[in-house]
């Protein structure tokens, strides 16, 4: 089984650093192959170019500028997100994957105006975050990126399990709250 | 009053191009001072890097790299964002510059005590526009909760004027829209910019800027 953990934080001693780390290490403890993708490391640029725009519907050459990272898109039986949460929303490294890797043809077919699933290979997903904000503050937003994973995704990939782990009001956060989220990683992955 | 217009899409021509010339049409009409930002024109970078993010509590220094785009932010009472939804949600490009230019003591001010939240730093912003354009239907993004939308309209929303004037205008379904919609959207948008700016509406059909692609 592969899983396919996409991380966007710049910082290597951040909590959301550490929690990769237990993703990471969890999976592979578990006998998971993991095709650990750190965004910030390979220097993904996430700006969708007018080139791509232009050829965006076109499914037979939309995938060239972004081919790696579909491949092992395609490649995944699962797909772990960790990332942290900045204004109500994913790091813009993370959110320009999702514009240029999450394509018409690699995770929806789009004919006569219908949307249907096509990324049949991803059977679960999950998302590891942490966020500045209160999780009521979140509420009282929407929480957009919680909406994004669990409906925007959940929708167009179909996977038979999706968990949303999130530690919110990192302003606030102990040691003690530090570990206790980390634990409830390694928990979570182990029962992935 | 001073308007800060955000525009964000790769493409000149497209729909949305059309839109913001209508926005910077409606706003010079009414005289007021106005600056444009073309993230994709001026090829801002939407990464948060690793210094910043060391950096990212330290005022005044952390604005200094993008200390043009906070000038602008400080500058303005008004502000207006257009751009595409990709993913429900801002193109990379935009989330990027909120990521970037939204800063501690810029933005927002870090909380002082345990316990407390952050607290607004944006309060001479008193009119926000969002202008965006959806593939998906009205009702899907209703159902899906409209991320995008929130990001701005409430997510900076606590950042400004409470009770700031606030317009959202979108037009769904772009991938089949016909001409007469995407004309009577124009319209619309202009009518949401004078109401922004408090002037009188618009007439329908006098709209010299209007074109579509």
């Amino acid at each position: 089984m592969k899983a396919l953990v996409i991380y966007a934080h710049p910082v290597p001693e951040s909590l959301n650093a550490a929690s990769h780390g237990v993703v990471v290490e969890t999976l592979r403890a578990r006998g998971w192959d993991v095709d650990d993708c750190d965004l910030y490391a390979e220097g993904f640029d996430p700006v969708l170019s007018t080139e791509e725009r232009r050829n965006y519907h076109n499914t037979e050459i939309n995938t060239a500028p972004v081919q790696g990272y579909v491949d092992r898109l395609r490649a995944a039986d699962a797909v772990i997100f960790c990332h942290p949460i900045w204004n109500f929303g994913l790091p813009a490294i993370l959110k320009g994957w999702h514009d240029r890797v999450m394509l018409p043809g690699v995770s929806f077919k789009l004919a006569d105006g219908q949307l249907s699933p096509c990324l049949d290979n991803v059977k679960k997903i999950a998302t590891v975050c942490t966020y500045g904000a209160t999780r009521w503050r979140a509420w009282l937003v929407g929480d957009p990126p919680r909406k994004l994973i669990t409906r925007v995704v959940w929708g167009t990939v179909r996977p038979e399990k999706i968990r949303y782990i999130a530690q919110y009001d990192m302003n606030n956060i102990t040691q003690a709250g530090c570990d206790a989220f980390l634990a409830r990683v390694k928990t979570e992955m182990e029962a992935f | 009053m001073r308007v800060l217009v955000v525009y964000c899409h790769p493409k000149e021509g497209s729909f949305n191009s059309a839109v913001r010339d209508i926005v910077m049409g409606r706003l010079h009409r009414a005289g007021v001072d106005v600056r444009l930002r073309d993230l994709y024109a001026e090829g801002f970078t939407p990464v948060l890097t690793r210094d910043e993010w060391v950096g990212y509590e330290e005022a005044p220094a952390n604005r200094v790299p993008v200390a043009d785009h906070v000038a602008d932010l400080k500058w303005c009472d008004t502000l207006i964002f257009v751009y595409p939804t990709w993913w429900y949600g801002l193109p990379a490009m935009l989330k990027g510059w909120l990521d970037r230019v939204l800063l501690p003591d810029v933005a927002f001010h870090m909380p002082q005590a345990e316990g407390e939240v952050i607290t607004p730093g944006l309060h001479a912003i008193e009119r926000l526009g969002v202008f965006t354009t959806c593939g998906a239907s009205w009702w899907l993004t209703c159902l899906i909760g409209a991320p995008g939308k929130r990001t701005l309209m409430r997510g900076l929303g606590l950042l400004i004027k409470p009770r700031a004037k606030k317009v959202f205008a979108a037009h769904y379904l772009m991938d089949t829209a016909p001409r007469a919609s995407l004309e009577k959207h124009l319209e619309k948008v202009a009518a949401q910019t004078d109401k922004l700016i408090g002037v009188k509406p618009v007439r329908s059909g006098k709209l010299s800027e209007a074109t579509v692609e």
